[in-house]
């Protein structure tokens, strides 16, 4: 899944932005990010097709889509609270959220440990792009 | 007549009422400690996993005083465990190693997993042989088994990919694990590695944690299914219970010395203790909201809870069978 060629960040529109203490890289680098994927792996999953009950929802079409939004899954009350304020995984506060999960969303049941790599994780929100943005 | 006989329940109920609330002590960490795991050493310290900060934590039970020691570079430790020397052993998930820290001079000796195991495995979780050396699980898929005394390491595939989670020894020096994706226990020989895979009664039950009694009974937190299993290899029978609730998720469990199985439940927020004499369960409810806790360790007398939720660790003094 999300296999192939590389691809730029810039050329989805993001510049070099900084949200709770986390900076963006200009290019993330998304055969890389398929290696940063690894930290995600455990837990979840970009394959449409995937069965296995994860302990965390899909990340298939993850960029724009409102926070705690896939019926499916059952989400923390803390994720929940930023869903219905209106909080979106926009490439800016994945990116956050990725450099400090509980920062973004205290009370998140993420347990994983803060990714403080900014360009570790320009990769990753560049391999996550691949599956295309949010389609409501 | 029936006054007096609810006032007497109200007196009774409000004794065990605070009889219980007395045997919890509660140690308030530093707001981003994010106690992961906790484990009890002989001398009553206390050793946390600061997996968001990348610390081992020590807390002085009497004095509640935490001492924070750093494990290194991009440390976050998932586990942490009491090895046979008494020290404090660590899955670091950040680093992609096990750790070690000495308990009096606070040096912290590193083992990271093989190149091809890199950059990360997701370690989880982590317990001694009776040879000494070290079995852990990566949630990523796989499990290990490294020898300290030698350096060796040795990482194969779990079967079916991703989920290794808990793992446990039995008195007997057996090593099983469990798998949360893929919902299944597992023993694994010491020495060629090989992992059998046990089916659960319950399918996709979410095996999350997995602790040996004193008679090599596997107890399994499902966390899916809210549910207490029981395997027991000597007659190849499973049991299951669920937990009192409505909406029970069984993260945690340890066997108590005299095998009585506390667990965490996330859906009442509570710990609860099981007795498998008669399959009846006690509740301790947390006195704050999501505490979330992710294991649970001790020893005779104490149970240890690590209130990730609220950067606090939990200690349930309880009387126990026998003195």
């Amino acid at each position: 899944m999300l296999k192939g060629t590389s691809a730029r960040i810039a050329a989805i529109g993001f510049a070099l932005l900084s949200v709770g203490g986390g900076a963006i890289a200009e290019d993330g680098d998304a055969a890389r990010g398929e290696r940063v994927f690894q930290y995600c792996f455990s837990c979840h999953s970009v394959d449409p097709n995937e069965r296995t009950p994860l302990e965390g929802p899909s990340l298939y079409h993850i960029l724009g889509r409102p926070t705690a939004s896939l019926p499916s899954f059952n989400y923390s009350d803390a994720m929940k609270k930023r869903g219905a304020g209106g909080l979106k995984w926009d490439a800016p506060t994945l990116n956050a959220y990725i450099a400090d999960p509980q920062a973004i969303v205290p009370g998140t049941r993420m347990s994983a440990a803060p990714l403080r790599d900014d360009q570790a994780r320009a990769d990753l929100i560049a391999y996550l792009a691949k599956s295309g943005p949010y389609r409501p | 007549m029936r006054h007096t006989l609810l006032a007497i329940v109200t007196l009774i109920l409000l004794a065990a009422s605070s009889a219980r609330a007395a045997d919890t002590r509660y140690y308030q960490l530093q707001k981003g400690d994010y106690p992961h795991d906790v484990a009890v050493a002989p001398d009553g310290t206390a050793w946390f996993s600061g997996q968001r900060l990348g610390i081992a934590g020590k807390v002085d039970p009497a004095t509640g005083n935490v001492t924070r020691i750093p494990l290194g570079k991009n440390s976050a430790p998932h586990g942490v465990i009491i090895g046979p020397d008494g020290a404090p052993w660590f899955t670091d998930g950040g680093q992609n190693a096990i750790v070690r820290v000495d308990p009096k001079t606070s040096t912290v000796k590193v083992w990271p997993l093989p190149p091809e195991r890199s950059p990360f495995v997701n370690l989880n979780t982590a317990v001694f042989d009776p040879k000494g050396r070290v079995w852990f699980t990566g949630q990523n898929g796989v499990y290990g088994r490294l020898d300290p005394a030698s350096g060796d390491m040795k990482v194969w595939d779990a079967p079916r990919g991703r989920g290794a989670y808990g793992i446990t020894a039995t008195p007997e020096g057996e090593i099983w694990f469990v798998s949360l994706a893929n919902s299944y226990l597992a023993n694994i020989d010491p020495e060629s590695g090989a992992a059998t895979v046990y089916e659960p009664p319950t399918k996709a039950q979410g095996a999350r944690r997995v602790w040996s009694d004193s008679t090599g009974r596997l107890w399994i937190s499902e966390w899916n299914a809210g549910q207490v299993g029981m395997y027991d290899p000597a007659t190849k029978t499973w049991k299951e219970w669920k937990l009192p609730g409505e909406r029970p998720q069984a993260y945690a469990v340890w066997v108590d010395p005299d095998d009585k199985v506390w667990l965490s439940d996330w859906g009442a927020n509570s710990i609860v203790r099981f007795d498998p004499a008669t399959e009846k369960f006690d509740s301790f409810a947390s006195d704050k909201a999501n505490a979330e806790v992710r294991q649970m360790l001790g020893r005779k007398g104490e149970a240890w809870a690590a209130e990730s939720g609220t950067d606090r660790l939990r200690l349930i003094r309880y009387a126990p069978a026998t003195q």
